[in-house]
C-alpha cells in the first residue's frame, strides 16, 4: 500500500498523460462510435439511422468482406515475415559470434525509410516492362515463365503489397526477439545439451517458453499493425486491380474521402477497432494454453 | 504513414465536431457587396501544380495588387496530389472552414455546396465584373452544373488528343484509325511489330477512365452520360455495351503495357516520349513536352497528334472531342467582400493576356496564345486547333458520376482491360453499382 502522498503524486503524475489518451485516443473511437449510427455525407443534417450502417456493412456489402478476406490474408503474410522471419533471424544471430551489430544494423535499416520511398522501391522490383528485380532474378535463374506484373495480376497482388510491410518491420522484431534470446540462462540450454538435446529442442522446450511473453507481445504488436496496414497498399495499388488489395483500412477511407459517405466509414472504423481488440484477445489466448499445457 | 490513416479518421471526426452538417452559406446571389476594401489575406485552396502556370501568374498578379494596397497578401494553400486535396476540401467544407477561394470540379458534391449557398455565383459574377462574355463558351459548360448554373471560375482550356508516333505507325504498317473501331486492329499490328500500342498512366486511373467515354460520346453523344448518372440510362444500354465491349477488345487486343495498372504519369510520358509506345492520349498541357526541342530528339520529328476518331453513324463531329478547362476556382459566399471582389477584378482581367503569354490556351478568346521560341510546328497546329473546336463536350466522367459509382467504375475497367471480367460481368456491376449510389447525390 502507499502511503498517501505517494499516491497522490502517482495521480498527479499520470493524470495528464491520462486525460491526453482519453482526448487522442479514446474520445475519436466514441465519436466513430456514435457516428456510425448516423448517415452523413459532410453537408446535409445527420440522419439518425440506427443499425442500418452496420446492416449494410454485416450483410450487404460484398466489397467490405472482399476486403476483410484480403485483410485476413494481409495479416497472416505480415505475421509470418515478421514474427516468424523475426524469430529465424534473431535465433541465428545468438548463435552468432561475430558480425551480429552489422546484420541486426542492415536489418533494422528499412524500418527508418519512409513509407512512399518503399513504395516506390517495390514498385521498381516489381515491374515487368523494364523488368524489374524480382522479374529479372527469376529470369536469371532459368525462372522466365513465372515473370509477371506481380502488382497488376489479381493471384499475386495481395502477396506482393504485403511483403514490403513485412519485409519493413522484420528487422525491428528482431531485435525484440533477441533482447530476450539474450536474457535465456546459458546453463539451463547447457544442462539440456549435456542431456541430449537436439538444437531443436532446446528452442522449443527452452529457448521459446522463456522468451513466450516477449513472444506474444510482439506478435500483438505485429497483428494490430497489420490489421490497421494501409500505407503500403494505399500507396502501391489503392486496392486495385479490381478490389484485388482492397484492405478494410483504404476501403474505410475511399468511403470517407471519397464517396463522402462519413457515417458508413465511421462504422467500419469501428469494425477495425473490434477486429483489432478481437486479435488480441485470440493471440493471448493461443499463447496461454499453450503456455499452461 | 500509419499516421495518415490516424489523421484520416480523426479528420473524420473532427469533421463531425465542427460542422455537423448544413448551413454556413453566405448570399450566394450578391456579388458586389457594400462596403469599403479593406486589405488582409485570404486564401485559396488550390490542387495545382505548385510551380505550374497558373499559380505562377496568380502569385505576380498578387503581388503587383498588394503594391497598391498594402496589407494583402494572398495564401496558396497546394496540396501535392489530388487525393490528398480532395481529403482537405471534403473535410473543410464539412466542418464548414472553407477558405475565401477553394478549388473544385463540377461535381456532384459541388453541387450540393452550391445549394447550400456556400459557394457564390460565378455566372453572376463574371457577368457583374464586365468578362462573362471574354471566356470561351466551352471552357464555361465544362464548369457548368446540369442545370446550367455556373460556380466555379475557369483557369486553363485543354484539348485531348491521340499523340502518336509516325515511324512506329509505318514500322508496323498502320494508319491512324478512322475509327474507334479500328484501335484493336491497329493496336495487334503494332504489338506484331514489337511495338507497345498505347502509353497509359494506370495508376491514376483517370487515364484509362477517358476510353470509357469515347464511344458512347461517338454513338450517343453528350446526353447519354447525363442520364446514365442519373441512374435514367444503364451500362446495359446499347451505348454502355458498346464501350464495354470495345474495352473488352482494346484489352485482347494488348493496347495498353503489361502492367500498366501499376504505371504512374511520367512512367507512360517516358514510354512515349522514348519511342518505346506508339500512341499517347494526353492534353494540351503536356504541349512544352510534346511539342517544343525539350522532346528527345530521336522522336521528335515522327511525333504528331489526330483528335478522337468517329465511328460510322456518330452522331458527334470529328471536331468535338474532350476539351476541358480544368479543376475551377469557387468563391466562398460566407466570405465574400468588397476586398475578395475587388482583388478578382484586378487578377482577372489581366489573368488572360499573362497567362497566354506563357504559351498556354487562355479560357478566355480575348488573348493569343504566345508561340515560345523552342515550339515544334505541331505546337502552333495544336494551339490553332482550339479555334475549330466543335460545341458538344466529352466530359471527363470522373467529374460527372457519382465518386462511390466512379470509384467502382475505375476499379472494374481495370479488370474488364486486363481480361479478369468479361464485359457482361462488367455491365452487371457497374448497373448494380449505379442503382445504388447515383439516388443518393442526384435526386429526380
Amino acid at each position: 500500500m502507499l502511503p498517501h502522498r505517494s499516491r497522490l503524486a502517482v495521480l498527479v503524475f499520470l493524470t495528464p498523460p491520462l486525460l491526453l489518451y482519453g482526448v487522442a485516443v479514446l474520445l475519436p473511437i466514441v465519436q466513430s462510435l456514435v457516428l456510425s449510427f448516423f448517415s452523413w455525407d459532410g453537408l446535409s443534417d445527420m440522419e439518425f439511422v440506427g443499425l442500418a450502417n452496420y446492416t449494410r456493412m454485416l450483410t450487404g456489402d460484398a466489397v467490405f468482406w472482399r476486403a476483410f478476406g484480403n485483410a485476413l490474408g494481409y495479416l497472416a503474410i505480415c505475421l509470418v515475415l515478421q514474427v516468424g522471419g523475426a524469430l529465424v533471424v534473431a535465433s541465428l544471430l545468438a548463435s552468432l559470434r561475430r558480425g551480429r551489430e552489422v546484420i541486426k544494423t542492415l536489418y533494422l535499416l528499412p524500418a527508418v525509410i519512409s513509407t512512399v520511398a518503399i513504395a516506390f522501391l517495390f514498385q521498381r522490383i516489381y515491374s515487368i516492362d523494364p523488368a524489374g528485380l524480382l522479374n529479372q532474378a527469376l529470369a536469371a535463374v532459368g525462372l522466365g515463365g513465372w515473370q509477371r506484373p506481380w502488382l497488376s495480376d489479381v493471384h499475386t497482388v495481395l502477396a506482393a503489397v504485403s511483403a514490403p510491410e513485412g519485409w519493413r518491420f522484420v528487422g525491428l522484431y528482431t531485435i525484440i526477439i533477441y533482447a530476450a534470446l539474450l536474457a535465456v540462462p546459458r546453463e539451463l540450454e547447457e544442462a539440456a545439451r549435456l542431456d541430449g538435446a537436439s538444437s531443436w529442442q532446446v528452442f522449443a522446450h527452452i529457448r521459446f517458453p522463456y522468451i513466450r511473453p516477449v513472444f506474444a507481445t510482439t506478435t500483438i504488436m505485429a497483428a494490430t499493425y497489420a490489421l490497421r496496414g494501409f500505407d503500403i497498399p494505399y500507396l502501391l495499388t489503392n486496392g486495385g486491380p479490381g478490389q484485388s488489395s482492397e484492405l478494410i483500412t483504404t476501403y474505410m477511407y475511399k468511403t470517407a474521402f471519397t464517396s463522402t459517405d462519413y457515417g458508413y466509414a465511421s462504422t467500419i472504423s469501428v469494425f477495425i477497432v473490434v477486429e483489432c481488440l478481437v486479435a488480441v484477445g485470440l493471440i493471448l489466448l493461443v499463447l496461454r494454453r499453450k503456455a499452461h499445457r | 504513414m500509419k499516421k495518415m490513416l490516424t489523421a484520416a479518421v480523426a479528420a473524420i471526426t473532427a469533421a463531425a465536431l465542427a460542422g455537423c452538417g448544413g448551413g454556413g452559406g453566405g448570399d450566394a446571389a450578391n456579388v458586389n457587396p457594400a462596403g469599403k476594401v479593406e486589405p488582409r489575406r485570404i486564401s485559396w485552396l488550390l490542387s495545382r501544380p505548385a510551380n505550374g502556370t497558373v499559380i505562377t501568374v496568380m502569385r505576380q498578379l498578387a503581388d503587383e495588387y498588394a503594391k497598391s494596397h498594402p496589407g494583402f497578401s494572398l495564401n496558396l494553400i497546394t496540396t501535392p496530389d489530388r487525393p490528398s486535396f480532395i481529403q482537405k476540401y471534403e473535410t473543410l467544407a464539412a466542418a464548414n472552414k472553407l477558405p475565401d477561394l477553394f478549388d473544385t470540379d463540377a461535381t456532384p458534391f459541388a453541387q450540393k455546396l452550391a445549394r447550400q449557398g456556400r459557394m457564390l455565383d460565378a455566372g453572376k459574377l463574371l457577368t457583374s465584373l464586365g468578362l462573362y462574355t471574354s471566356y470561351r463558351k466551352s471552357a464555361l459548360d465544362y464548369q457548368r452544373f446540369d442545370d446550367g448554373s455556373l460556380y466555379t471560375i475557369p483557369f486553363e482550356y485543354q484539348m485531348e488528343f491521340f499523340w502518336y508516333n509516325k515511324a512506329l505507325f509505318k514500322r508496323a504498317g498502320v494508319k491512324v484509325p478512322a475509327s474507334l473501331d479500328d484501335m484493336p486492329a491497329t493496336c495487334a499490328a503494332l504489338r506484331r511489330a514489337g511495338v507497345t500500342p498505347i502509353a497509359l498512366d494506370g495508376q491514376d486511373q483517370w487515364p484509362l477512365e477517358r476510353y470509357v467515354a469515347y464511344q458512347p460520346f461517338r454513338v450517343a453523344g453528350p446526353g447519354y452520360l447525363g442520364k446514365l448518372k442519373r441512374n435514367d440510362a444503364k451500362f446495359g444500354d446499347p451505348a454502355g455495351q458498346k464501350a464495354a465491349n470495345w474495352l473488352g477488345a482494346l484489352g485482347a487486343a494488348k493496347c495498353f503495357p503489361d502492367g500498366f495498372s501499376a504505371k504512374g504519369y511520367t512512367d507512360a510520358q517516358n514510354l512515349f516520349t522514348s519511342g518505346g509506345a506508339a500512341m499517347y492520349n494526353i492534353g494540351t498541357w503536356e504541349l512544352s513536352s510534346l511539342a517544343t526541342t525539350k522532346l528527345n530528339p530521336a522522336v521528335r520529328a515522327d511525333v504528331d497528334y489526330f483528335t478522337l476518331p468517329t465511328v460510322p453513324n456518330s452522331v458527334t463531329a470529328p471536331n468535338e472531342f474532350v476539351t476541358s478547362s480544368g479543376i475551377g476556382m469557387a468563391v466562398n459566399a460566407k466570405t465574400f467582400d468588397p476586398l475578395v471582389r475587388d482583388f478578382l477584378k484586378f487578377a482577372l482581367a489581366k489573368y488572360p493576356a499573362a497567362y497566354a503569354a506563357t504559351g498556354a490556351l487562355s479560357p478566355t478568346a480575348n488573348v493569343k496564345t504566345t508561340i515560345p521560341s523552342d515550339a515544334t510546328p505541331l505546337y502552333r497546329r495544336a494551339v490553332d486547333q482550339a479555334n475549330s473546336v466543335g460545341t458538344k463536350l466529352a466530359m471527363p466522367w470522373d467529374t460527372q458520376l457519382d465518386p462511390t459509382t466512379n470509384t467502382r467504375l475505375q476499379q472494374e475497367l481495370v479488370l474488364l482491360v486486363q481480361g479478369d471480367i468479361k464485359p457482361g460481368d462488367f455491365t452487371r456491376t457497374m448497373d448494380a453499382a449505379l442503382a445504388q449510389n447515383a439516388p443518393k447525390f442526384f435526386t429526380k
